[in-house]
């Protein structure tokens, strides 16, 4: 390849960069750079032709689309989003935070630790909270003197908790001093995971997270590969992507190019053991090996170029360290550039392993703390270049200590700003075999590597978000260079174009390289929410989310198909989508551009979605595309919301009428009871107790041996049920202890003789006093029974034939009910023990209910509120707002 | 409060630059203008201490939409440009000589002449780093517009010289030669500093051999190629070598000027003149340096269908063969190789494809292949019975000759 006869004039200079820096909005705009003489053969004839480093013309490609349209099926599976700003930020201050950057952010860290306590209950607070439980009162009323002496009442608290946080942001803040108390009481020993450590984990964490939600370099490169089948000029190809929840499943889609992209058959699919971050791919010898990075493997898969042929797995490599870059050879079949960040750089040769280059965990050229590195071939195939955010080397795999030059450096050499540095290299071989482009935050470079340093092209790109992705497309002899750029978390994208070569086809010598036409625009996927149809305000709120998702990869081809040119862009958002858009080649410039494109991006008009007057279909195909897309989008997330919610309040779901479907008719029991309601209604007294005791107590079953160990509260249930309750407890607490429970009980009986009735609503709410009560029920002793109690329930084994029951009755309803409920029944009708705890999930959604059944007997009572603690807890964690995981 | 007001006016400035940076990036030139019109209200109460201040901004923004907007003239252009000169100092020489590229990229020459010399007498107080370097360049272009007018009249001269005499000639002459003091001064003073000066440092060259001047372009070109202030810049050491071989220099410094330029670029296009002015050498060194220098050549992808280079190296590689002698020459060469070539160059897709596009191509590479791995190589083996096939006699030769000559491909490889 030739040598440009004539470069564009520069300075050079060496050192530092001296250019103060910042990104620039209007930077790119408006230069020529420098000017060379065009056309040295025409000098004789006329006056010398100039030609400018930028500013040229350019190829005029068109939208063919107002927006990006959706290639596949929305991937199916929920999609959980990375953390926003306003998850780990403090308060509201997201706007100006971002901007300030990252020492201007205050990280929420209290409220992520105080998610880990609700989320983690048992990690965090297990085997203390088990110690503690009787000392914890988590009733509405006041504890009363002899119990005060060991028992809180954490209602208070948490309303002290409440208040403050109601004060947050009130500069005169005043700590309750109960809750100061507290803290200061417990913080030592309360914690499974002792405080300190958590915290420190969880802060590095939070600093984690938040450095990558400033940027993110894992995906440097991008996730998304286009490999065309056969020769340039045909219609079909292949996307390679990631997909699934986490990302891990690699998908090779055959599709279809005809006015829009389709996919043709399923795609030919591998799960994979991490996270896909980027998909490199290179086509050598009619063959594409396809190189599929994730933080500790990365592989390489080998396409046959014919079409229909599957896609072989041939290697995989395992690092200690999170791998930062692998790139696919150009030249050789199999060999590729992996980097990791502990600043080692392999050459990976699938038949002959691994060789390792360089292992430098120090930047280059000055001192970053960026552990990225990055690593491509160049135009000699045992010549790699390696990259860190100072600059770009080149070295030999045959004497890698010994042969290197820079190529790129941050510095006066290349003109760049004061704390510029590279985002991305990526070699051009497929347009020039000796030119490079380096992207940083500011500008965009190209680079020869026969002329090292000093870059041949520079340009200041003026994204909002540094570029991560780029995309060449190759030009034939006379015609541009297109170069995409595409940064993630703004989901830009630009389309540059350039050229190396004079514009006549005499085959003059090589020209310098020179950028044509101004930067183009194209759609973002974010961008054609306001084409969509109006939505419901959730759906909208979750199509924003789901459009909005950072980009994660970027392709593009170019395809002839007689007279007209198009240019399909590929756009891979985190959310797994695949968006499209076509750009059409103007060959002659019209005599009067219309302002068709002015008018129809305002926002509020959508041509999207209006039927064009030239389409026969009525609504265009992107529309019918759109459409689809909707629709699955939102059949998949009720689907994906139905599974997560509370279980649902109809039994059927729960069991099958079968299972429902008790013993043919009432048992003795039932109706033995039915008999006593309706008998005390008829006398219009009120049943202050059951009596099971005088009632014949039901045949009862073996209490099941629990696999794997008891479970406390079932066995301690089952004690209590069969009688031997008091046993079961004194082998489980020591004496005093019961003692001082029988204390308790002893008052509580005579509260309860001066008070009536106690309201069941704190049994609803806290297992504690559930428990108090319980064992104030076993231990009672002979029952106290009202003056209006029915005599005949008093007789033991009286036949229920006496008054059959009422099949209709309403009365009669609630008692199988009841009975249904005890896991004893349950049992019998052999309802498996994991069933019996969805059903008691199930009645806490009755806890939480307003009415009360008004008057239950307390044994009922507390097995109706059994699971109400634990199954609220769950509910309320999964009501809350999707939290961003922390890595817990 | 102003505090209030101050942000306020820069949130809407920045909205109203958003939208400029929109419309442009999607070629709303129109709509761009428009927004441009309220952007000039920024003007009026600067308060940012950015980098890029407003009136840096309109004069970027303004130049770009007048250069694609349909509906601009030249003559809007130029009053644009003449009011952004004066709306700011500091970047007076920046916008001026903006101004000259943009005229001289319009052939509007006399223009820019007229804009460069009116720049340079350009004086306010003390000069920047940056002014200085942009006051270089300014004096640069106007050197260089000084030599176009220079050879313009050497033209007409030479022209003139055969059938005309007299007076008309000797104003010509005596203008072209305050040309040639003008270039030249101009000329001479950037190349001094460290850059890439091609354009300039030609003309200079260009100007002092008109005048028979060698001594001194000699030591201007060898200053720019072996400076090592100056970027390891190609071109400065095909400058030389041209030269050189212009006043009919030695093949010695001719071969001494190209090794350089080996050294620095194994890929130039120069290094077929090398090698075969290397091949031509009686001395066995330098024959043994041609083979390198094809050799390291077709590492380069760049060279990987370069037909004239493969046949370098297969008359090459057959001399040797055919010889006997220095066969370690190329044992030396393909060691290095061995482990990479055949994936590189000669597999058996790239035979199908070169047999289709190139068939001399496939011809040479055949030969070396031949050669370097043997008859049973899937290279070889698959273009000698292509040739075979379509009877063409060089390919039947061929298949004589690695043949005849398989046992040195034992002793290479051996």
């Amino acid at each position: 390849m030739e040598f440009p006869a004539v470069l564009f004039p520069s300075y050079f200079g060496a050192g530092p960069p001296r250019e103060e820096g910042g990104p620039a909005l209007a930077a790119g705009w408006g230069e020529h750079g420098q000017v060379l003489e065009g056309s040295p053969g025409r000098r004789q004839q006329a006056q010398p032709g100039f030609v400018p480093r930028r500013g040229g013309t350019g190829e005029t490609w068109n939208p063919a689309e107002v927006a990006a349209v959706p290639v596949l099926p929305p991937s199916a599976g929920r999609w959980i989003p990375s953390p926003a700003p306003q998850d780990i930020l403090y308060r509201n201050n997201v706007c100006w935070k971002l901007r300030a950057g990252r020492s201007g952010a205050t990280l929420d860290f209290a409220k992520q630790l105080g998610h880990f306590f609700e989320d983690h209950p048992e990690d965090a607070f297990g085997s203390m909270g088990r110690l503690l439980h009787k000392n914890f009162f988590l009733g509405n009323s006041k504890v009363k003197r002899p119990a005060r002496s060991s028992t809180i009442r954490m209602t208070a608290l948490m309303q002290d908790i409440d208040r403050l946080e109601a004060r947050r942001g009130c500069h005169q803040q005043h700590l309750a001093s109960r809750l100061r108390w507290f803290s200061h009481l417990c913080r030592d020993w309360l914690f499974e995971v002792p405080l300190g450590l958590l915290a420190d984990c969880l802060h590095e964490e939070l600093l984690l997270q938040w450095s990558d939600l400033l940027f993110d370099d894992s995906l440097t490169g991008g996730a998304l590969a286009w490999l065309p089948t056969g020769d340039t000029g045909s219609r079909t190809g292949r996307l390679v992507y990631p997909g699934g929840q986490a990302m891990n499943h690699l998908f090779f889609q055959d599709i279809v190019v005809e006015e829009l992209p389709r996919a043709r058959g399923s795609p030919a699919q591998f799960e994979l053991s991490g996270r896909i971050r980027q998909v490199a791919a290179a086509r050598v010898d009619g063959e594409d090996f396809v190189g599929v990075r994730s933080d500790y493997h990365c592989g390489v898969w080998k396409v046959p170029g014919r079409t229909g042929t599957a896609p072989a797995p041939l290697q995989v490599i395992h690092t200690d360290v999170p791998a930062s870059c692998l790139t696919v050879s150009p030249h050789l079949p199999g060999e590729l550039a992996v980097c990791t960040q502990s600043g080692t750089v392999y050459l990976w040769n699938v038949e002959t392993g691994l060789q390792q280059l360089r292992h430098e965990p120090q930047t280059m050229f000055f001192r970053d703390h960026s552990p990225w590195r990055w690593s491509d071939f160049t135009a000699h195939p045992r010549v790699l270049s390696c990259a860190d955010r100072t600059g770009l080397q080149c070295l030999d795999a045959r004497a890698p200590k010994k042969c290197h030059f820079d190529l790129f450096k941050v510095g006066e050499e290349a003109g760049c700003q004061q704390g510029e540095r590279v985002v991305l290299p990526m070699y051009l071989g497929r347009a020039h075999p000796s030119q490079y482009l380096v992207t940083t935050q500011f500008s965009m470079y190209i680079l020869d590597e026969r002329l090292p340093l000093v870059p041949v092209l520079k340009w200041a790109h003026m994204m909002k978000a540094p570029p991560l992705f780029a995309h060449l497309m190759p030009g034939d002899p006379g015609r541009t260079h297109k170069v995409l750029l595409g940064a993630s978390r703004t989901q830009e994208l630009l389309l540059l174009q350039y050229q190396g070569e004079r514009w006549s086809s005499r085959g003059g010598s090589q020209s310098a390289c020179q950028l044509a036409g101004a930067p183009q625009k194209l759609h973002s996927i974010a961008g054609c929410l306001q084409h969509l149809p109006t939505q419901l305000p959730h759906h909208h709120h979750q199509l924003q989310q789901r459009l909005g998702a950072p980009a994660a990869g970027l392709a593009a081809m170019l395809q002839e198909d007689g007279t007209c040119e198009t240019m399909l862009v590929f756009q891979l958002s985190e959310a797994g989508d695949v968006f499209c858009q076509r750009l059409t080649h103007e060959t002659a410039h019209p005599p009067a551009p219309t302002s068709r494109d002015e008018a129809t991006t305002a926002p509020g008009s959508s041509p999207l979605f209006e039927a064009p007057a030239s389409s026969p279909l009525g609504l265009g195909t992107a529309a019918l595309r759109y459409h689809r897309w909707l629709r699955a989008l939102f059949r998949g997330c009720r689907e994906a919301t139905q599974h997560s919610l509370p279980p649902s309040l109809s039994q059927r779901r729960l069991f099958t009428c079968k299972e429902l479907e008790g013993p043919t008719g009432p048992t003795a029991l039932q109706r033995q009871v039915r008999q006593w309601l309706r008998q005390v209604m008829q006398e219009g007294g009120h049943i202050q107790r059951w009596e099971p005791m005088a009632l014949q107590p039901p045949p009862l079953p073996q209490p099941p041996e629990p696999e794997g160990g008891p479970d406390l509260l079932s066995t301690r249930l089952t004690a209590a049920w069969s009688g031997d309750w008091e046993q079961w407890w004194e082998d489980r607490t020591s004496f005093s202890m019961a003692q001082r429970q029988r204390a308790l009980r002893e008052r509580r009986r005579r509260q309860k003789q001066t008070r009536g009735r106690r309201s069941l609503s704190a049994s609803f709410t806290s297992s504690l006093t559930y428990q108090s009560e319980l064992s104030e029920l076993s231990d009672a002793g002979p029952p106290v029974l009202s003056p209006g109690r029915p005599h005949i329930l008093s007789q033991e084994g009286s036949p229920p034939a006496s008054s059959p029951p009422l099949p209709g009755s309403p009365l009669a309803s609630p008692a199988p009910e009841e009975a249904l409920l005890s896991s004893q029944s349950l049992h019998c009708r052999g309802i498996p023990k994991e069933r019996r705890k969805t059903l008691r999930d199930y009645l806490s959604v009755w806890a939480e209910a307003p009415p009360e059944p008004p008057e239950l007997p307390g044994s009922q009572a507390s097995q109706l509120c059994i699971p109400s603690s634990q199954s609220q807890l769950s509910s309320a964690s999964q009501t809350r707002r999707k939290r961003p995981r922390m890595g817990f | 409060s102003s505090h209030e007001h101050k942000l306020n006016f820069k949130r809407s400035k920045e909205a109203c630059l958003s939208y400029i940076q929109d419309a442009m990036l999607q070629k709303q030139w129109k709509r761009a203008a428009e927004f441009l019109t309220f952007y000039v209200e920024s003007l009026e109460k600067d308060y940012s201490r950015e980098p890029i201040g407003p009136s840096e901004m309109i004069w970027r923004i303004g130049t770009e939409i007048l250069c694609h907007h349909s509906r601009s003239s030249t003559k809007e252009f130029n009053c644009f440009m003449e009011q952004m000169k004066t709306l700011g100092v500091k970047r007076y020489l920046k916008v001026c000589l903006e101004h000259v590229f943009h005229l001289l990229c319009n052939g509007q020459i006399d223009e820019a002449y007229q804009n460069l010399s009116l720049a340079e007498s350009w004086r306010f107080g003390e000069q920047t780093a940056l002014q200085d370097k942009e006051m270089k360049l300014i004096q640069a272009y106007r050197g260089l517009l000084d030599y176009y007018s220079w050879s313009k009249q050497k033209n007409i001269l030479l022209e003139h010289g055969k059938c005309l005499d007299g007076f008309a000639d000797l104003s010509v002459e005596q203008e072209m030669h305050s040309c040639f003091r003008k270039a030249a001064m101009n000329l001479k003073e950037i190349i001094k500093i460290p850059g890439v000066w091609d354009l300039f440092v030609k003309c200079y060259v260009d100007l002092l051999e008109f005048y028979g001047d060698h001594n001194e372009a000699c030591q201007v070109l060898n200053e720019y190629a072996y400076n090592s202030k100056f970027p390891a810049n190609p071109n400065a050491h095909v400058y030389l070598y041209q030269f050189l071989k212009r006043q009919g220099e030695s093949k010695k410094s001719l071969i001494s000027a190209l090794k350089i330029l080996h050294d620095i670029v194994p890929s130039h296009e120069l290094m077929i003149d090398f090698n075969t002015m290397l091949q031509k050498s009686k001395k066995r060194k330098k024959r043994r340096l041609g083979l390198e220098v094809i050799f390291a050549a077709l590492d380069y992808a760049g060279w990987k269908e370069n037909v004239k280079a493969w046949s370098c190296l297969a008359r090459q590689v057959k001399q040797i063969v055919i010889s006997g002698k220095h066969l370690d020459w190329i044992k030396q060469e393909w060691n290095s190789r061995k482990d990479w070539w055949p994936a590189f160059h000669f597999s058996r897709y790239l035979a199908k494809r070169n047999w289709q596009e190139n068939k001399s191509l496939s011809y040479e590479k055949a030969l070396v292949a031949g050669i370097l791995l043997g008859k049973d190589c899937k290279y070889f083996k698959y273009v000698s019975h292509q040739g075979c096939k379509a009877q063409v006699k060089r390919f039947r030769m061929l298949k004589k000759f690695v043949n005849r000559h398989n046992p040195v491909y034992l002793r290479i490889s051996g």
